[in-house]
């Protein structure tokens, strides 16, 4: 193996982030300072981390709690190399979700001399750049200054050691499952001939919700106390995965038993060089992946005289709706979008259903039901409209070459902002009102206010779209600038507030929310009214704003 | 600027008497376009594609299916229409960004590299086609770093190098511009850019 060839490979993958961060092309100097400032800031983290902890340690005067604190750190230890590798296998297959978009087939090992090993140890480096590497930093940085405060430095050292091997083991596993996913969809999809289309939607759906799912329960309010807790006592259970070997050498370590702790090591480092080679292996059988074709109509061709033209819309709008809806079915990097409001349902969910010990009050049920009849439907108006013209990507030669004027281009965009973000609240809406059982006035009030905000926020983030629009497609399909995304964000979230705001004061005002203070009676029906008249000013004022950004869009072509 | 997209710093650009700059969408709708490097919507058929393209320069249902179906299958697509565009070839996503232009008949043809990646065929048929749009009155400016086909297809023939404007006419023109009687379009392009020191660089990257 040349390693030489195998750093360079991870350096070309680690310059694709140039494209990501928009930097500009021509006369482009790499600016080594940003580069490592990630990194660099975690190491610095960790080590305050590690200097707060230790500095407690040492400022606690009574043994007992000393003792308390030593063993808790001890339990957490432990518990690092399987957060890590959970934590890293997430990030990494997320990481590979968001590429999928993008023709993702490497051909270089087969022009250029380059051997299966070195592609695959440097496509299982480069999966860990970024936050898996600057996790591993900031736990291993906290860990080693701490360790010294503890006089603990050779488990620390041991734990370093089991940090950075279970990011490896988790970045391998990545790799294998990239390769065999591919290989595996592309067989459903031959095989499903009409239906393909159907079962990669569906398909990704539930494993974007089952990655969610996980990634909620492990980040939100107790899951990573109950993780870790469940980590300790769960290894010693489960001592034959070879995944947790790395956590029963640390534990073995802890309770002096060497032999064990050389056992578990050296067999856990042969397993990842087992499944290296099984992704070397699998690399080198399915590594050139071609998209199969798939076949959506098959027959005569027999244009669509649409449902779109009765509701006003010209051929050319409607042309474009069908457009997205079928982008949105079917290109697997914006699926993303349907997962979100599946995601605000389950959050709470998760949260109230005693996972967490929460209690279930009548405050906490209705806020369940405002929460899952307002936010859905607004939050999909706000993503929709924001990345509504980068996704466009570089396929939108066409639209700047194409007859379609910017009143077109708004009304059209905004209508297919407007339509699936309501579809959305009426289908969470449904279930919300299943779950959450609200009453029928409080139910038809919260649906009222969900329409005033997509009406409102969609065109705030239309404009927005079409302004901050970045069609880089490479390594990932960018869409929208981040800083145009945080700037109008929140000005989003100010402008839903004041629409929501008359309701806010009802509501308070008929103690509904319990605030001490007392505000003069507000009617439900003067507060609707004075929240549309809001949504309805907003709308205009931002309508015209997207108008006037597309016409400056229109003939400014980008790319 | 033909299309309206860039404004020029002086001068105007008239397309079948409009003026670009002035309704850029009504210069679009008299244009067929093909970038060097088109990026297709890969999610679309590449029947769902050209219905899309149709209906957006206004096609009526029937004109758009009769010309569909023709182009389809002059260009040998038939039974691939109802494929993803993500898992055709380079030369049949040429195919259909080709139709995607001709399909609203165009008075102006704007075409970067069209024949790239074509198989001989389609090549052929774009050629008889692009000379045959040309005798009913639809003007095609097309860009090539192929000289030889400049040369065989086009009546006038522009030398642009380095962004300037070298010459512009017919061979003959050429011809006696660069002083080169009987020589090819080839010879011409390396004489006027002064770049036909061809021969050294050639025997410099032997050594």
């Amino acid at each position: 193996m040349n390693w030489k060839t195998v750093l360079r490979l991870v350096s070309v993958d680690v310059k694709s982030g140039r494209l990501i961060r928009g930097q500009r092309l021509r006369r482009y100097r790499e600016r080594r300072l940003f580069q490592y400032l990630l990194y660099g800031g975690a190491c610095v983290l960790g080590i305050v981390i590690g200097l707060g902890a230790g500095t407690l340690y040492t400022a606690v005067p009574d043994p007992d709690l000393r003792t308390l604190f030593y063993e808790g750190a001890r339990l957490l230890f432990l518990s690092f190399p399987i957060m890590v590798l959970i934590y890293s296998l997430i990030f990494t297959m997320m990481s590979q979700i968001q590429r999928m978009g993008v023709r993702s087939s490497i051909q270089l090992p087969y022009w250029l001399p380059i051997t299966w090993e070195e592609h695959t140890l440097a496509s299982t480096l480069a999966h860990l750049i970024g936050v898996p590497l600057a996790s591993i930093i900031l736990f291993g940085s906290a860990i080693a200054t701490v360790s010294i405060y503890l006089e603990a430095v050779p488990l620390a050292i041991l734990t370093i050691f089991a940090l950075v091997a279970s990011a490896f083991l988790a970045s391998t596993t990545t790799e294998i499952f990239r390769v065999l996913q591919a290989r595996l969809i592309g067989a459903v999809y031959k095989s499903s001939g009409r239906a393909a289309v159907w079962v990669r939607f569906l398909g990704s759906l539930l494993f974007l919700i089952a990655f969610y799912v996980a990634w909620f329960a492990l980040t939100s309010g107790g899951g990573s106390i109950a993780l870790i807790e469940m980590v300790a006592s769960a290894q010693q259970a489960g001592w034959f995965v070879p995944y947790v070997w790395l956590g029963m050498a640390l534990a073995s370590f802890m309770n002096g038993l060497l032999a064990q702790t050389i056992i578990f090591s050296l067999a856990s480092l042969l397993f990842i060089l087992v499944l290296f080679y099984v992704a070397v292996k699998l690399n080198a059988k399915f590594g050139l992946y071609e998209p199969p074709a798939i076949t959506v109509s098959r027959g005569a061709y027999v244009p669509k005289v649409g449902f779109l033209g009765r509701l006003g819309f010209s051929s050319l709008e409607a042309a474009v709706i069908r457009k997205d809806f079928k982008a949105f079915t079917r290109r697997r990097e914006l699926m993303y979008v349907f997962i979100m409001p599946l995601v605000f349902i389950l959050m709470p969910l998760m949260q109230y259903s005693g996972i967490y010990g929460t209690p279930v009050t009548p405050g906490s049920s209705r806020f369940l039901s405002a929460w899952i009849l307002l936010a859905p439907g607004a939050i999909m108006a706000v993503m929709l409209g924001t990345i509504i013209i980068g996704e466009e990507g570089g396929s939108v030669w066409l639209f700047f070459s194409s007859p379609i004027t910017a009143r077109s281009l708004v009304k059209c965009k905004y209508a297919f902002v407007i339509i699936f973000s309501c579809i959305v609240t009426l289908v969470c809406g449904a279930i919300g009102i299943l779950i959450a059982r609200p009453s029928p006035d409080i139910a038809v009030v919260l649906l009222i206010e969900s329409m005033l905000l997509i009406f409102a926020l969609g065109a705030v983030s239309l404009g927005t779209g079409i302004k901050g629009a970045d069609f880089t497609e490479v390594p990932r399909p960018r869409m929208v600038r981040p800083l145009t995304v945080l700037v109008y964000g929140l000005l989003c979230l100010v402008l839903a507030l004041a629409i929501f705001s008359p309701l806010l004061l009802h509501a308070v005002a008929m103690e509904y929310i319990p605030l001490p203070v007392s505000l003069p009676k507000l009617d439900l029906y003067v507060a609707i009214s004075i929240s549309a008249v809001i949504a309805l000013v907003v709308t205009f004022v931002f309508y015209k704003i997207a108008l006037k950004n597309a016409e400056e869009f229109l003939i400014k072509a980008e790319i | 600027m033909i299309l309206g997209l860039i404004k020029p710093d002086s001068g105007s650009v008239n397309v079948v008497c409009t003026k670009a700059e002035d309704d850029p969408v009504a210069v679009k709708r008299q244009v067929g376009y093909v970038p060097e490097s088109p990026r297709l919507y890969d999610f679309l058929t590449g029947l769902e594609y050209l219905d899309f393209v149709g209906d957006i320069y206004g096609l009526d249902a029937s004109e758009k299916k009769a010309r569909i179906e023709e182009y389809l299958e002059a260009m040998e697509l038939e039974g691939r229409e109802g494929d993803m565009i993500s898992s055709y070839s380079q030369g049949m996503k040429q195919k259909i960004t080709l139709i995607s232009a001709f399909l609203h008949k165009p008075k102006l043809l704007l075409l970067d590299e069209p024949l790239s990646s074509l198989d001989p065929r389609s090549a052929r048929i774009v050629k008889d086609l692009l000379r045959k749009l040309t005798a009913q009155g639809i003007t095609t400016i097309m860009s090539t770093h192929v000289l030889e086909i400049a040369q065989a297809m086009c009546d006038r023939i522009a030398i642009m190098y380095e962004g300037r404007l070298l010459a512009l006419g017919n061979m003959k023109e050429l011809r006696q511009k660069a002083r080169l009687p009987g020589s090819d379009l080839e010879d011409i392009f390396l004489k006027l850019t002064g770049t036909e020191d061809v021969r050294e660089v050639v025997e410099a990257l032997l050594k």
